[in-house]
């Protein structure tokens, strides 16, 4: 299930913002409330080796580019094998919002989820081929 | 009296500003209060500009209300200086704070209202844990993000990441920024770190902000500069002075690796001037991050874009080299006394134009300032000119 973050537009620059916003950065006038997917693309992440009072160290950190436009701030448990441009999903966990990197087969269920039933199915076939490619590789490997 | 016409701002009559004094305490750990050590830099501005008393004070304070305790600071720091009959008023601009301070009062002059004002500015942080004072400082950031945990070495290592991946920049041409910062400061007898450091110590030094290491990174530091600003001629005027700015939060920002505010300024800062990036001889950038002094020099349009980092591997941002960059030692290696910086870099252009800068003297007619307040949300360009 996706994550669904609050956001607002400008009605006249029509930029995105997340969260939500009283009023536009650039422009004088009241957002309009949206919402958009919790999936995205890494602009950039850091971590904080001596991160502020209430924080564990290390805290991971992340701006991401929201699928249909805001960037959005959040944690993440993880950074490993993590890139810029790296596919990731956020999800909410106590109202904070956490990445987490999407390997392949995530992206092609998040592709297929939008083809319906049929996209299931063929995303069910697609992991069993992955996974038996997988298993003959790790063989070779041994 | 002479008047000029602004370029780009037909019909506004401007006074010409000089800078007939500039002075600063040395950078660095101070057991003197904040009012003590701005006496310190007044008193020295006034002497060499030979003014008794100014006819107006601003002065520059990002949070004494915090750090030291004190507020009301104008007025506090006015009296203590010994001039409680002066007008002075209070700028805040985050860590631009010193560079607004010197816009307000070369806007007093500008305008005809003052004839001589002194403009000082100083921060007080060395006595205060060190998470307290990057609290204090983090409150400059989108209150959201810091919610998560952003400070400002965790936003910088975000611009830093980008800026590695988006233009190539290697670990050692980010390193060779601290190395030269560090060199410089050796020569500079104001400086809080007055001492030379390798390539190796810095790729080595402690993980602050992956990939900013400590030694990217500027300290914590005391301290306090002035200048004298003047209607009547002297050695250097101020050619330009801009100001630029950007959203508060990083996140409602396109691009990372390049700030508008110093675009912003740049372009406001050289329009004044009536001349461009070609002319300017030195500069002192805001390098409160090694990276940020990379993308200073793209922005302000003193390197192609793309090539900071290779010039400055390549020594051309040396003392010696075609454009020396932060020939104080910058705010990694002088220091970084938040509201003193803006005008220690000012002090830093003056004492050079006028063979002031022993053991690191450089030639040169035209000096540009650059201060960054927040993370680029309040930036500001000056250029200052020999006649």
């Amino acid at each position: 299930m996706l994550e669904t973050i609050a956001a607002s537009r400008c009605p006249r620059c029509l930029a995105i913002v997340a969260p939500p916003a009283a009023y536009c950065p650039h422009h004088p006038v009241a957002m309009t409330p949206t919402s958009l997917p919790g999936i995205g693309e890494i602009i950039s992440f850091t971590t904080l080796h001596s991160p502020p009072e209430g924080f564990r160290s290390p805290l991971h950190i992340a701006l991401v580019q929201l699928e249909g436009g805001a960037r959005f701030v959040c944690h993440g448990a993880e950074v490993r094998g993590l890139r810029i441009g790296s596919s990731v999903a956020i999800e909410a966990i106590d109202n904070i919002y956490y990445f987490s990197h999407l390997g392949a087969l995530d992206r092609a269920r998040l592709f297929w989820r939008r083809t319906g039933h049929a996209g299931d199915r063929i995303n069910a076939i697609a992991r069993s081929l992955v996974k038996r490619g997988w298993r003959r590789r790790e063989r070779a490997d041994r | 009296m002479t008047f000029r016409v602004a370029p780009g701002k037909l019909g506004t009559r401007m006074l010409d500003v000089w800078v007939a004094g500039a002075g600063m305490t040395r950078i660095g750990r101070h057991s003197e209060t904040l009012q003590h050590l701005m006496a310190e830099a007044a008193h020295a501005a006034l002497a060499m500009a030979d003014l008794e008393r100014p006819d107006a004070i601003v002065v520059a304070a990002m949070n004494p209300e915090e750090f030291v305790g004190d507020g009301n600071f104008a007025s506090n720091a006015a009296t203590h200086m010994g001039f409680a009959d002066v007008p002075a008023i209070r700028i805040e601009t985050a860590t631009s704070s010193g560079a607004a301070a010197l816009y307000a009062g070369f806007a007093e002059i500008a305008a005809g209202l003052r004839r001589h004002v002194l403009v000082v500015g100083g921060e007080k942080m060395t006595h205060v844990p060190t998470p307290r004072v990057s609290e204090l400082i983090g409150r400059s950031i989108d209150p959201y993000e810091r919610s998560y945990g952003a400070t400002m070495p965790a936003l910088a290592g975000l611009v830093t990441r980008a800026l590695i991946a988006r233009h190539g920049v290697s670990l050692r041409e980010l390193a060779q920024v601290s190395v030269k910062n560090h060199a410089n400061a050796a020569r500079n007898p104001y400086a809080h770190f007055p001492h030379a450091v390798t390539l190796e110590a810095v790729m080595e030094s402690r993980m602050v902000a992956d990939p900013l290491r400590l030694l990217h990174c500027c300290p914590i530091s005391d301290g306090a500069a002035a200048v004298v600003l003047t209607a009547e001629r002297a050695r250097v005027r101020i050619a330009g002075i801009g100001q630029g700015t950007d959203t508060l939060a990083v996140r409602h920002r396109d691009d990372l690796t390049s700030f508008r505010a110093t675009r912003a300024a740049t372009q406001a800062a050289f329009a004044m001037a009536g001349f461009g990036p070609a002319r300017v001889d030195f500069v002192e950038l805001h390098d409160a991050f090694a990276s940020f002094e990379l993308i200073a020099l793209e922005d302000i349009g003193l390197v192609p874009p793309g090539k900071a980092g290779r010039a400055t591997l390549d020594g051309e941002t040396m003392l010696d080299g075609r454009l020396p960059v932060n020939p104080s030692g910058g705010l990694k290696a002088r220091g970084h006394p938040l509201a003193a910086t803006g005008l220690a870099q000012v002090v830093e252009c003056v004492w050079q134009l006028t063979g002031r800068a022993e053991g690191r003297q450089l030639e040169g007619h035209v000096a540009l300032a650059h201060s960054i307040g927040g993370l680029a949300t309040n930036n500001w360009v000056t250029l200052l000119e020999t006649s």
